[in-house]
């Protein structure tokens, strides 16, 4: 049974607070709240955007992955072009009952707006206000600025964006790169569109499991990806992830790899309404391999054409697509994303072709 | 017998942070029983729901019964629907359910093994599982060595080149230390022991693999993990419940080889264990057994002082009454089976000297819970002695079920002018931090069994000492029976265990 609760939204994201009182208001939020209701916090979580109506969409994503993993959120919506320089902050809590008669689980949330000259104190704001010993983990919803602010994203544990949003991909991906490797090294990239794909890839290494599967691997001739207008960069990295597993190298000035046996792989990404990846096929000589995911289908279908496999159709779980989800999903990993560092590697020479 | 080699699929690698289970084909033997309906068709359907099964997966369900694979299936998602933590998605249960295959013979018939030879090169053929094969015994024990010997002469247990073979044995592994060396050497006939796993669910629960997290990952806690700094240490597995319809097996067993024997001196091993070499599987194993090896054995008539057996008596649960275990379906007028048992326990080695564990099981007790309770020492009495407050000592609860958490209990001023000290918690609930719900057990030892992960199961040497340990306690038990002591349902225990624990000074936990 869930429940959430979130002050004043219909007309402010929270109660308006003083920036200097934020956590003596917050205090009095818990002090106010009787025994009904336990602050729980695994991260801090901080969103920057400059987009006025993400203010309430963001806060619907906190809402919703509050309850299963809790953090404190700090909301920032920032207009750096703002004549006038102005700060403001507002506290508000998502709330969540776990069980009947249980206490409701509650995640904070600080909500700023920042205008003008007050936009540049960005780093000051975050660190004034995160929950101590917990990790940072800031979700980027911009392009990312240059000169990028080494300091800042040095104190980043998790560094989140969405590379299917970027206006200019490839200098982004060139700007990530050279954080990865650079002052902010300890960062971990996590990039949403790769989240994404991670039941692709699974689905995919899965078609090749069969003894029968696994030798064609080094006989590809073509992949085709089908995904929805404006998220090429989905169907690259899913090519580049692929490619970087087989040892491919890219061609240069064609849509097509050489394998280390020498053998040339063609590509093909084709646009269509629907999902942001709807198909991956790969062909080789004597077979083909399909993995497909329908417009509203919670799974994928996989399709086998080759002598020695039996034709077969299965249905893997696909990930649900609400924004949330594949938050979450990000959330609940540890560690690196070594693959994905190789795949943008190859994916960085096939970006604006 | 087996090459666990595998060809290595590329477009596998870093895709999780742990080995991935590799493509196969699980044979379950009991598949009419109630563990396959109830734990593992639901863990399988909620492994693959997630994602974390490899496509190439097939399930074949051996058993007596006549019926259909089809028949099969629509019992199995009847039980996954009412079963499984997770909500049954159609479209997937169909997918996962046509790699589900019904297999029909007498454990006792080497044909039927024979068939299953064919018809799993079948599989391999079609799903491309690779010949591996995993042979969960879910049968009664009575079954197991007729199974083993059956496996063995159909060649089923060698794996073909490239491929493997293992089997995973449920407890309970033999009903004393004769017993379970017999049921292994069966087992050793047939696997080795690196293809051999010891199913103990306990293992698979995600607090008793944070027990090793919580000790060598925190300076903290692992500093003070000795004699110096802990009073004693304090194991509790108590459930509302009465034997429900295990009396058959129940009545023969008691809660010492029920539930002492493997679950309760696992939770012993995690807390008391030395810091392993390393995660691997027979690092971690040589660390418990290290432990078990260490138990001062009870025997004679230091069983009588240093254990409590006790059954329990009419009462009542939540307001409502239940009979005496004698009074129970199927259970012996006469018995002495023992329902609770607690017991003093000492790990002689340099760490724990003179530190005494308890440990208490029990049916139709006060509330359900299983937890293990670190009491810290005292602090020295002078400081606060002129304010005639009472210190409570510092203690920590590692809770494995339900509502599984770590707390802290410490002491702290109450606010206002004068010096008043009240004992203050800190609480950390799974529940709370991490709103999804974890993975069952099973669904966890499965995947391991699958992935070639022996970590969470029992070795043959661990199985061997517990067995040790309790058969000296049986020993003693069966020179009288008038040491059996009675409780009243929905009480937390009898007087005897109260007793047996304030000698040392302490008391039980109220859970």
């Amino acid at each position: 049974m869930e429940a959430t609760v979130t002050s004043e939204m219909a007309s402010e994201p929270g109660l308006p607070v003083e920036i200097g009182r934020i956590d003596k208001e917050l205090g009095k939020l818990w002090e106010a709240s009787d025994d009904t209701k336990t602050r729980a916090s695994l991260i801090n979580l901080v969103v920057y955007s400059e987009k006025e109506a993400s203010l309430s969409s963001n806060t619907e994503v906190i809402s919703a992955i509050a309850g299963k993993h809790a953090c404190r959120a700090i909301l920032i919506v920032a207009n750096p072009t703002a004549k006038e320089s102005g700060a403001r902050a507002w506290i508000s809590a998502h709330c969540r009952l776990q069980k009947l008669g249980q206490r409701q689980i509650c995640s904070e949330q600080i909500t700023f707006r920042l205008d003008g000259a007050s936009a540049g104190a960005l780093p000051n704001i975050v660190f004034s206000h995160l929950d101590s010993d917990l990790p940072l983990c800031m979700w980027w919803q911009e392009d990312f600025p240059e000169p990028l602010d080494e300091k800042l994203w040095a104190w980043v544990d998790r560094l989140i964006y969405d590379s299917s949003t970027w206006m200019h991909p490839k200098h982004q991906f060139l700007l990530m790169r050279h954080l990865s490797s650079s002052g902010a090294k300890g960062t971990v990239l996590c990039d949403l569109n790769w989240t994404r794909l991670h039941a692709w890839r699974f689905g995919l290494a899965g078609m090749f499991d069969h003894a029968e599967a696994f030798p064609r691997l080094n006989r590809v001739e073509s992949l085709r990806v089908v995904c929805a207008p404006g998220q090429n960069t989905a169907a690259l990295l899913l090519i580049g992830w692929f490619a970087s597993r087989l040892g491919w190298t890219p061609l240069e000035r064609a849509d097509a790899f050489i394998t280390p046996l020498g053998g040339r792989v063609s590509f093909k990404i084709e646009g269509k309404a629907g999902p942001h990846v709807s198909l991956f096929s790969v062909r080789c000589e004597d077979a083909h391999f399909e993995l497909e995911l329908k417009e509203g289908a919670g799974f994928f279908e996989t399709t086998i054409h080759a002598p020695g496999i039996p034709e077969s159709h299965q249905l893997l779980p696909a990930p649900n697509p609400k924004l949330e989800e594949t938050l979450l999903a990000e959330l609940s990993r540890s560690g690196r994303h070594p693959l994905y560092t190789q795949a943008i590697d190859i994916v960085l020479p096939l970006i604006n072709r | 017998m087996s090459t666990e080699q595998q060809t290595f699929n590329p477009l596998r690698e870093g895709l999780a942070s742990k080995a991935m289970p590799d493509p196969c084909t699980l044979v379950i033997f009991g598949a009419t029983g109630d563990l396959t309906h109830r734990k593992l068709v639901p863990a399988l359907y909620n492994l693959a729901a997630d994602g974390v099964l490899p496509p190439a997966i097939s399930v074949v369900g051996f058993a007596r019964r006549d019926k259909s694979d089809e028949i099969f299936r629509v019992e199995l998602e009847e039980a996954a629907r009412k079963f499984s933590r997770q909500g049954i998605n159609d479209g997937l249960w169909n997918s996962f359910a046509s790699s589900i295959h019904y297999h029909r013979s007498p454990f006792d018939n080497l044909d039927g093994y024979e068939s299953l030879a064919s018809r799993l090169d079948e599989l391999d053929a079609a799903r491309g599982t690779r010949g591996n094969r995993l042979f969960y015994l879910a049968a009664s024990p009575d079954q197991f060595e007729v199974i083993l010997e059956n496996l063995r002469k159909s060649g089923l247990n060698e794996a073909k080149p490239g491929s493997w073979a293992r089997v995973i044995v449920e407890k309970p592994f033999g009903t004393d230390l004769p017993s379970a060396r017999r049921l292994n050497d069966l087992v050793e006939k047939a696997f080795d022991e690196a293809q051999t796993y010891r199913i103990d669910h306990y293992l698979g629960k995600e607090t008793a693999q944070n027990i090793m997290v919580l000790r060598f990952a925190n300076a903290l806690f692992e500093a003070m993990w000795n004699s110096r700094y802990i009073d004693h240490v304090q194991i509790t597995a108590s459930e509302p419940l009465g034997v429900e319809g295990r009396a058959g097996y129940y009545d023969k067993s008691g809660a010492l080889r029920d539930m002492v024997q493997n679950h309760l001196l696992q939770l012993l091993c995690l807390t008391a264990m030395e810091p392993p070499a390393g995660l691997d599987a027979d690092s971690v194993r040589d660390e418990k057994v290290k432990v078990l090896r260490s138990l001062r054995p009870l025997v004679g008539k230091d069983v009588f002082k240093h254990v409590v057996r006790a059954q329990y008596g009419e009462g009542a649960i939540n307001g409502k009454p239940v009979a005496a275990y004698r009074n129970e379906l199927n259970v012996n007028p006469g018995s002495v089976t023992e329902t609770y048992v607690a017991l003093e326990v000492n790990v002689d080695n340099w760490r724990w000297a003179g530190v005494p564990f308890f440990i208490r099981v029990g049916k139709r007790l006060a509330k359900g819970g299983t937890e293990i309770a670190v009491h810290f020492k005292s602090v020295p009495p002078v400081l606060f002695r002129a304010t005639g407050e009472s210190i409570d000592d510092n203690v920590l609860v590692i809770r494995i079920q339900p509502d599984e958490g770590i707390s802290l209990r410490m002491s702290a001023k109450m606010p206002g002018s004068s010096l008043r000290i009240e004992p203050v918690k800190m609480d950390f609930h799974y529940g709370t931090s991490f709103g999804k719900a974890t993975p069952e057990a099973y669904e966890r030892l499965l995947l391991d069994a699958m992935s070639g992960d022996p970590t969470l199961f029992a070795r043959r040497d661990e199985v061997e000492e517990a067995w040790k340990f309790v058969d000296a306690i049986h020993t003693a038990w069966n020179t009288r029976s008038d040491d059996l002591a009675f409780h009243e349902s929905g009480t937390w225990g009898p007087a005897e265990a109260d007793e047996l624990i304030k000698r040392h000074g302490g008391a039980w936990r109220r859970l």
